[in-house]
């Protein structure tokens, strides 16, 4: 028995005792309840979305895949398999997991000339890992699932001239650490409506495949981890809130980002099929992807199922993620990311504490409600854009980075932009309330802020308070800039843009449900006007929302709430109604009413049980 | 195979003696129709990262041929090139975006030497005796391998910051390395174990050089502040006047030991014959957004080249008069060799 049997035998033996302990474990979770189940309602859009995407002829393995597990078109499919497996041209860490998820998917179905070629990939094309957490998740799944496929194989059988042992040994091992730290001090690339798919698609790949049960098992813990953390954002098919990465187009339309899809899929909402909508385009960065959720045995737990659906009553959720690896100008590799929510039926307003937590796509702060409109989304943000700051997370030279990073994401250096992380822009959230605060440096090279307010909106109102009402079907948004500002008329939008470099927003989020009409919602707010004398020297800004709390902020220095100090580092890995978990604890414990689900990524079991109602 | 790299060792030893750059590492003597030009390619045009990139990695340019080839990995970001030879033996190394890559079969097959604990490698620096003992420049530090690469060690003990742009061996004392880090240039006497820094006064190491024929002699290409000059080892540092304040990737001394030649971002190609201390702009093409290497070839000093970003290859046989291209248009281009 060679190193790679010996760590096997060892696996099961550690996931067989593990499994003796185990309170109560499912992967199918919660019963299903007959048509109208979570679980039946699945299987038909599991079915729908195979039957949709096995109609595409995209070049790509997902639609491949759909078409020979639908029986459609196989002829079509088995010729575009040839081409992927052919074409030289193809390679790197997207390829890396695709092809031998493929190749496990339909083994059976496939001539040896075509397994041939997909071994012979592993051999001679590079499987390049790339230089982000995404891009290891993929190359990492690939490589191990690989090397299961071909064991014993020496060094020469592979791109990387290691042997099958030493790649699955390495995969292995890192795998098993990225799924402990997404577990305990969350992910880098965390709560992306875009990168989503990217750890989603993978990490289903090797749930499905892996056969060391406690990697599938870890696998299974961390798609419920994943799913857990995008439900308590969730939001009607929309995810919420402050994003370490995102696509401006998907910023400004949230509803068009490939994690809109997975939330059809598994959460059922919107209740319509994206693809038939001009406000989704399925295609986008890979949409189809999700097919892979189609194809998987992989089934949501209906607790997840109930977090991201039931919206009865308004809920604060936070959590605390890590930034990016910093690899020079920084004081340590991973600080700590903190996000807030607060979450309705109608409308969700959320946000990260600000700076640069992530180079290029950060996405500070939204509110977001549900609307049968496009473009459901109003936030603002500073378009700052440095060689330094990509510099902190990538090892080119400065100066290179911005025109490098330009070229491929076309607008990092766009005075427009709708995506960027900016050092001097920092928010404090209260609820249903927020003070978003900037101080834009004199060398900073985009000396604005801007704002985006979707022409889709039904009425947007400058009030001679100073407060800019917006309303939404029943959301009311009021807004206050605390300096001078113009609008500027785009094609989905108007930009609100304030030139002052010294500058702030407030921002209070309503609805009918709570308060009445519009009008009483006016009335409520114009009676507390945000107060910022001397700001320009104190930087600081009172704000007594229309619930009576008292918010002060001062950039750069405290926060409190009613007198309190508000200190992020008080902050869990997870806290909410829904899910709970200390930072660094290893354990997620999910809660829905009575039924608790928990993850103990220390010991890589799930528990459920049913607690008694308080 | 240990009892002939210990033969090998004895040899080099013999050879080296500690008194000028052994030829194991920086290249080899020969006829030129023996060796081939090597061209390490980090990015083409149109691209930061991602999945599928043709036109990168290790290219090769043999006498007679037109044009470069890419002879490993369409798709590897390349950092640069090492190369050790004794006799018959030779390694060559690749500094690539995942891992260390090797080849002891004269670059029929390769294997990437590193694992996941390391992320990028920017450079490599080989001792220039024991062929086991490699040394990497990583954005999270110094690694070391003394068994050939099968294992590394984080060798970071005074450093101050974690990103290593460049590791380079003494070439008078192969104990002795230099590290160029984002805060300072560092020095080691007992391989990597312990690091002092070495006060160059101004942080981004970019590039870092010794002098071939005076050990003492270092010089630095910044990040932001041109080029520092060391005659002392390190210990008095000054700046290189007539240089622009901006950043300086690349420093090459001439294979006549006399001139040193200097490029950057924006800067067009800069020489000085007064040990770095004076610059003039010897050349400046609009077109070149940046030079990130120099190469001047071992017997023919007038014969220079500059690897640039996005532009490929410059050449010049005249010394730096006149300047033609030579090729990996549109690539970025990090280090130039001469190899057998």
């Amino acid at each position: 028995m060679g190193a790679l049997g010996a760590l096997r035998t060892s696996n099961v033996i550690r996931f067989s005792l593990c499994a003796l302990v185990l309170t109560c474990v499912s992967a199918r979770s919660l019963p299903a309840q007959g048509e109208s189940s979570p679980a039946a309602q699945f299987e038909k859009r599991r079915q729908r979305l195979l039957d949709v995407v096995s109609q595409e002829r995209d070049r790509g393995f997902f639609t491949v895949t759909s078409k020979f597990i639908t029986g459609r078109d196989t002829e079509w499919a088995m010729a575009m398999l040839d081409s992927l497996t052919t074409d030289e041209g193809i390679g790197g860490m997207f390829y890396s997991y695709t092809a031998i998820g493929t190749y496990l998917r339909l083994k059976d179905q496939l001539p040896d000339s075509i397994k041939r070629k997909i071994r012979q990939a592993y051999r001679t094309r590079t499987m390049y890992r790339g230089d982000t957490e995404n891009h290891w998740v993929m190359y990492y799944t690939g490589i191990y699932l690989a090397a299961q496929t071909w064991p014993n194989e020496d060094r020469s059988q592979w791109f990387n001239g290691k042997s099958s042992t030493e790649n699955f040994k390495e995969a292995e091992q890192w795998l098993n650490r990225w799924m402990n730290i997404t577990s305990t001090i969350g992910q880098g690339e965390f709560d992306s409506p875009t990168y989503f798919i990217v750890f989603m698609t993978p990490v289903l790949t090797l749930y499905e495949f892996a056969k060391d049960p406690a990697m599938k098992r870890k696998a299974q813990m961390t798609a419920d981890l994943l799913f857990a953390d995008f439900a308590v954002d969730h939001l009607g098919g929309n995810y919420c809130g402050g994003h370490s990465r995102d696509y401006p187009d998907d910023i400004a339309n949230p509803l068009s980002a490939p994690a809109a899809l997975w939330a059809w899929l598994y959460f059922g909402e919107p209740k319509t099929e994206l693809w038939g909508e001009t406000r989704y385009h399925p295609r986008h960065r890979g949409g189809w992807e999700t097919a892979s959720g189609a194809t998987s045995s992989y089934r949501l737990p209906e607790i997840i199922y109930r977090i991201a659906t039931d919206r009865s009553r308004p809920y604060i959720h936070t959590e605390t993620k890590r930034v990016r690896n910093i690899i020079r100008f920084g004081p340590e590799k991973n600080p700590p990311a903190y996000k807030y929510m607060y979450m309705t039926r109608s409308y969700a307003l959320g946000s990260l504490q600000g700076g640069i937590l992530q180079p290029i796509q950060q996405h500070t702060w939204d509110v977001t409600y549900i609307s049968e409109k496009p473009n459901n989304t109003i936030f603002t943000l500073h378009p700052f854009y440095s060689g330094k700051e990509l510099a902190m997370f990538f090892p080119e030279e400065q100066k290179f980075l911005s025109d490098e990073v330009n070229r491929y994401h076309l607008v990092y250096t766009n005075p427009n932009k709708w995506n960027s992380s900016s050092p001097y822009e920092q928010t404090f959230q209260h609820k249903d309330a927020i003070i978003v605060l900037y101080n834009i440096d004199k060398e900073a090279r985009q000396s604005h802020i801007d704002g985006f307010f979707p022409k889709t909106l039904d009425e947007r109102i400058e009030h001679n308070s100073g407060w800019i009402f917006c309303r939404a079907g029943s959301v009311y948004v009021a807004f206050f800039p605390l300096k001078p500002y113009e609008w500027i008329e785009e094609k989905v939008n108007w930009r609100w843009r304030s030139s002052v470099a010294k500058n702030g927003v407030v921002t209070e989020v309503g609805s009918s449900d709570e308060d009445g009409s519009f009008e009483e919602f006016q009335h409520r707010i114009v009676k507390s006007k945000p107060a910022f004398n001397n700001f320009d020297k104190t930087f600081t800004v009172h704000y007594k929302t229309r619930r009576g709390d008292e918010m002060k902020f001062t950039f750069g220095g405290e926060r409190t709430l009613n007198g309190k100090k508000v200190d992020f580092r008080t902050y869990k890995f997870f806290n909410g109604p829904f899910i709970q978990s200390e930072r660094g604890s290893g354990i997620v414990k999910m809660t829905y009413e009575n039924r608790v689900r928990e993850l103990d990524f220390n010991k890589v079991i799930i528990k459920e049980w049913q607690q008694s109602k308080q | 195979m240990a009892t002939i790299e210990a033969i090998v060792s004895v040899v080099l030893v013999l050879l080296v003696g500690g008194t000028a750059p052994p030829d194991s590492v920086v290249g080899n003597r020969g006829g030129e129709a023996q060796r081939s030009y090597y061209a390490a390619v980090f990015l083409n045009r149109g691209h930061v990262s991602g999945g599928v990139v043709s036109n990168i990695g290790l290219f090769r340019r043999s006498p007679g041929d037109t044009a470069w080839s890419n002879i490993y990995r369409r798709n590897l970001f390349t950092f640069g090139l090492g190369l050790w030879k004794s006799g018959s033996t030779t390694r060559q190394y690749i500094a690539a975006g995942n891992g260390l890559h090797r080849s002891v079969d004269g670059r029929k097959t390769w294997r990437v030497l590193t694992d996941w604990h390391t992320e990028e490698v920017l450079s490599v620096a080989l001792d220039p005796v024991d062929s086991a003992v490699i040394y990497i420049a990583t954005p999270f530090g110094v690694f070391r391998s003394t068994d050939d690469g099968a294992r590394w060690q984080k060798k970071m003990s005074g450093m101050n910051s974690w990103f290593v742009r460049k590791v380079m061996v003494d070439w008078s004392d192969r104990s002795a390395l230099f590290a160029g880090a984002e805060d300072d240039l560092y020095r080691t006497t007992d391989k990597g174990e312990h690091w002092t820094p070495l006060h160059v006064g101004v942080p981004g190491m970019e590039a870092v050089v010794q002098h071939p024929a005076d050990p003492k002699h270092l010089l630095v290409g910044t990040s932001d502040d041109g080029v520092r000059v060391s005659v002392d080892g390190g210990k008095s540092w000054k700046e290189g006047k007539g240089l622009p304040n901006t950043a300086f990737y690349a420093v090459c001394v001439s294979s006549d030991k006399q001139t040193i030649y200097a490029g950057g971002y924006q800067t067009g190609l800069w020489k000085s014959n007064d040990r770095g201390f004076s610059w003039s702009l010897l050349w400046q093409d609009s077109e070149i957004e940046a030079i990130y290497t120099i190469f001047v070839h071992p017997d023919v000093p007038r014969h220079l080249m500059v690897g640039t970003s996005g532009q490929g290859i410059y050449e010049s046989r005249d010394g730096g008069k006149t300047w033609s291209k030579f090729g990996l248009n549109g690539c970025h281009v990090k280090q130039i060799e001469l190899y057998p």
